[in-house]
């Protein structure tokens, strides 16, 4: 569900019954302690209800009122998006009773980096009394909160899984135990960001971080200003030299070895095959009239050649070449074969 | 209630393009601002009204170096208002910008314009939000070696600014952003193709003149590597007026081939007609007909025979369904696949048309209102007239070297423009060709006494033809020309007009047949040899001096053989000699202008 579709909901504010088993609403004010102003990142995965997960949103908005906001993000989406860091003083990940995804690594990275210093995470996700990939143990969840860099990180409840997210989970995972249930994780982003002690503000002249405080122009600026362009045909005017502009950094040029690419220097790149190549040189095809000279002409064991250079591997002989229906006789000239 | 806030800011891209780089980068910025729902406006530099710079809030400046640290044509206006001494101090003080520079460091002047842009800016005020982009081609992997991760910084100081963009989903890459145009297929409408415009104002970019083909000929040697031609235009009517060192631009059409092949794969009617409308304040290009053929989009408009961009990959990647196909246009879009784009697309300068057919399932599936977004706009081609109207009036005549050569690929690469001149054919029926004029970069001296010499070899040799029957007819008769070229009897242009000129005093001619003999004579042997003319004429008599041709090498030796005449004519230092040149430059007695 796109961020569009959710906020034309919360506009309507339209009751739906909840479906789900567990009654959510208590729990954000009482237990997780999200407040007025809050900024919140909700973030959902298959299955899920259009409904319910609209009307958890708007559970959450409601708490957090008119000074907070409210982001809606899908789970496979969220590494795509990139939020800019620390925005969120809560992620609440999979809280409707029906998803039933796993937090990759990356995305627990993901949600701590978008987690303001000392922001709370609260996420749900199936787990397993012996460790069956994909699903882990609570142990093993607790540790990849850990490595991720959250701390405090502690079980708060578990509970059954729903059948809807059973059955999805075993579908999606391959998942084929029973020993599951549904844990509670909570924790936090520490209180210092990550890497630095604290900010340093780069000055690039008078900068401010608000775009409303920008300062007021005065207005014999404006009249200069706006007189100069209405005048630009005027070819009769003094100006600034912009060779004196420049000092003795910015006529330096770049460092040569800055311009090399990272992995090895090769200009040609690495050599790839093509799915599922090992082309070589074969039999003879068979002559058209005209007696042309009979010529080595090379049959692709793979298949792939015809498909044109974007496919062909490095040693393709048929690199040069326009595609070709898979089959069709070209006739290659002794210029064209390329030694591989 | 949940506050949902729609992005308000809006950013502004003001770019600065000389041959479609910086455009293209600009427009890529355009797409990442609208996939993350800011309204942008891109534009370029002298298309924009600058007296509203200083209520803007939010600029990026795209800008590429060209020339000898020269700002693009597009913004050459611009670039001359920005630096005037009157503008006050603080006139950009409500401006968050940032200036991302294309360039080459091969160049002395490296991204001189863009570091020049940021510094000015900074005078004038304004916050830049990072520091100034460097883009370089002769890194490994090109420009976007250095714009990737600049652009990402970008986006993050713009979140910064803005956090409510923060809040609101992206659209997905996967998913295309809706076309700029939409076509609108119309049944049954006669279209007037030829349309002559009687409006009665010079001919221009907007409104070209067709001009009559009137002759067609081939210069070199058949035996010569070089297809060559002496092309002749009648412009009577037309109100265009020219001198010496003036260009004739010119926009080149597709082969009827590749204009085939191109409605086939794409499965398009070329006689279908439609009307193009905007979807959002984009206008509709002017030289387009409205209502219009499929045929002459893509004969006229389209450059399918550009080497695409890695945009064209990333918009096309969208349309593709088959796996394979899908898989790999992905990978030509990211980041990690742009040294594999480089070596599949532009070291083998393979055209867009070449890589449709690779992709043939996706071609299928383009979608016709994205054409416009795929194909950037044919650019106008320009040449230096090699005619004045004082020897042949009503006529416009050029010389151009057909272009034609090989790489990895098969298909050898051929010049769109050349090419298609070379095959207009006035024998076959009236062929008219929309051109205008323009100020070259070449002025010659008004007054009769001053004299020039003219280096020009090869195709060089036009703008001082034109040049030479200018001054004829004006009764100048100082005049030195020095050709060079391969072989007296193959590629020695105008060799007859030159003899009559000579004989009536109006010119002294030497020339340098490259490969006539076992070594190889160039026209700056000759500059040497003729040491003690050249010194007479440029110190005693003022005299400027011209090169134009090719840019690669005969430049730089020109000048060198000129620095060196000066040492050893002048009995001065190697340091004087420089400072002599230097000034003969900046006060427009020595000019150039070659191309490559």
């Amino acid at each position: 569900m796109t961020y569009n579709v959710l906020s034309r909901c919360l506009q309507n504010k339209e009751r739906f019954n909840t479906h789900s088993s567990t009654s959510i609403k208590q729990d954000i004010m009482a237990d997780l302690g999200i407040k007025s102003g809050n900024q919140v990142l909700i973030v959902w995965a298959q299955p899920s209800t259009p409904a319910d997960l609209k009307q958890y949103a708007e559970e959450v908005g409601a708490t957090v009122g008119a000074d907070g906001k409210v982001s809606v993000e899908n789970m496979e989406r969220l590494l795509m998006s990139s939020h800019p860091a620390s925005t969120f003083d809560f992620v609440l990940s999979c809280p409707l009773a029906d998803n039933s995804s796993i937090h990759s690594l990356e995305t627990l990275a993901e949600l701590a980096r978008v987690l303001k210093p000392g922001g709370k995470l609260v996420l749900e996700e199936a787990v397993t009394e012996a460790e069956m990939h994909p699903v882990r143990t609570a142990e093993k969840l607790i540790s990849a909160l850990k490595m991720s860099g959250f701390m405090s990180v502690t079980e708060v409840t578990r509970a059954e899984l729903s059948p809807a997210a059973l059955s999805s989970l075993r579908t999606a995972t391959g998942y084929q135990g029973n020993t599951l249930s549904r844990v509670r994780m909570s924790a936090s982003k520490p209180n210092y960001e990550m890497g630095s002690s604290s900010q340093i503000k780069l000055s690039f002249g008078k900068k401010t971080t608000k775009p409303a405080e920008k300062p007021a122009l005065d207005p014999n600026t404006v009249k200069m200003w706006t007189l100069s362009a209405n005048d630009m045909d005027d070819d009769d005017v003094d100006l600034v030299d912009s060779d004196a502009l420049l000092d003795e950094e910015d006529i330096k040029k770049p460092d040569p070895s800055s311009l090399r690419a990272p992995s090895c220097g090769e200009g040609a790149g690495k050599k790839k095959a093509c799915k599922n190549c090992t082309c070589g040189l074969a039999d003879e095809l068979e002559q058209e009239s005209k007696g042309q000279q009979k010529t080595d002409l090379p049959k692709s064991a793979c298949g792939s050649c015809y498909l044109g250079d974007a496919f062909r591997c490095a040693s393709c002989p048929y690199l040069g070449m326009p595609a070709f229906k898979p089959g069709e006789k070209i006739v290659l000239d002794n210029n064209t074969l390329t030694d591989s | 209630m949940t506050p949902v806030i729609m992005s308000e800011p809006t950013l502004l891209v003001l770019y600065g393009s000389q041959t479609g780089t910086a455009q293209d980068t600009a427009q890529r910025i355009g797409r990442q601002a609208k996939r993350k729902w800011l309204q942008v406006q891109v534009l370029p530099l002298d298309n924009y009204n600058v007296a509203n710079l200083i209520s803007e809030s939010l600029v990026v400046f795209v800008c590429a170096t060209t020339g000898q640290g020269d700002a693009p044509d597009n913004m050459k206006n611009f670039w001359k208002f920005l630096f005037r001494k009157s503008l006050p101090a603080g006139s950009l003080s409500r401006l968050d910008c940032a200036v991302l520079g294309l360039g080459d460091s091969s160049y002395p002047k490296f991204n001189f314009v863009a570091k020049k842009l940021h510094k000015r800016l900074l005078q004038l005020g304004a916050s830049p939000l990072l520091p100034a982009g460097l883009a370089d081609d002769q890194h490994d992997l090109g420009a976007d070696a250095v714009i990737d991760p600049w652009l990402t910084s970008l986006w993050e100081k713009v979140f910064a600014l803005y956090p409510s963009l923060a809040a609101v989903t992206p659209l997905g890459e996967d998913e295309p952003l809706p076309p700029t145009y939409t076509f609108h297929f119309l049944d049954d409408v006669k279209e007037d193709r030829c349309r002559i415009s009687t409006e009665q104002t010079v001919p221009s970019q907007s409104h070209p003149f067709p001009a009559k083909l009137v002759s067609n000929r081939r210069v070199t040697d058949t035996s010569h590597f070089q297809d060559v031609r002496h092309i002749e235009f009648d412009i009577s009517g037309s109100r265009i007026q020219f001198g010496a060192g003036d260009v004739v631009m010119m926009y080149p059409c597709n082969a009827p081939e590749d204009v085939q092949q191109f409605c086939q794969l794409l499965r398009l009617n070329p006689e279908a007609t439609f009307a193009l409308r905007a979807t959002d304040n984009t206008a509709v290009p002017a030289r387009l007909p409205q209502p219009c053929t499929v045929r002459y989009l893509v004969e006229t408009y389209l450059d399918i025979a550009a080497v695409p961009r890695r945009s064209f990959f990333e918009l096309l990647s969208t349309f593709a369904t088959n796996e394979l196909e899908q898989d790999k246009l992905k990978e030509f879009s990211s980041a990690e696949g742009q040294t594999d784009l480089h070596s599949y697309c532009n070291q083998p300068r393979r055209t867009a048309l070449e890589v449709l057919t690779d992709f043939p399932h996706t071609t299928t599936e383009i979608k016709v209102d994205y054409l416009l977004d795929l194909f950037p706009e044919i650019q106008p081609r320009s040449f230096s007239i090699a005619s004045s109207l004082k020897a042949h009036p009503n006529r416009l005549q050029i010389l151009v070297a057909v272009v034609r050569y090989k790489t990895k690929l098969y298909k050898p690469r051929q010049g769109l423009c050349s090419t298609w001149l070379a095959s207009l054919d006035p024998a076959q029926g009236e062929v008219c060709v929309p051109l205008w004029v323009k100020k070259g970069s070449l002025r010659f001296p008004t007054d009769t006494d001053t004299p020039v010499i003219m280096v020009g070899p090869g195709t060089g040799v036009a703008p001082f033809r034109s040049a030479l029957q200018e001054r004829r007819a004006e009764g100048k008769p100082e005049n030195v020309l020095f050709f060079g070229c391969r072989s007296e009897s193959k590629d020695f242009y105008f060799k007859s007009e030159w003899g009559t000129m000579m004989e009536e005093g109006h010119l002294k001619l030497f020339t340098a047949f490259s490969r006539d003999q076992e070594e190889k004579v160039y026209v700056q042997h000759r500059v040497t040899e003729n040491a003690e003319l050249l010194w007479d004429l440029i110190s005693n008599k003022h005299s400027c001096f011209y090169i134009a041709g090719n840019a690669k090498e005969m430049p730089a030796s020109v000048c060198d053989a000129l620095k060196d005449v000066f040492r050893q004519q002048g009995h001065m230092s190697t340091e004087d000699a420089e400072q002599m040149f230097a000034a003969m430059e900046k006060s427009g007695r020595l000019q150039s202008e070659t191309w490559s």
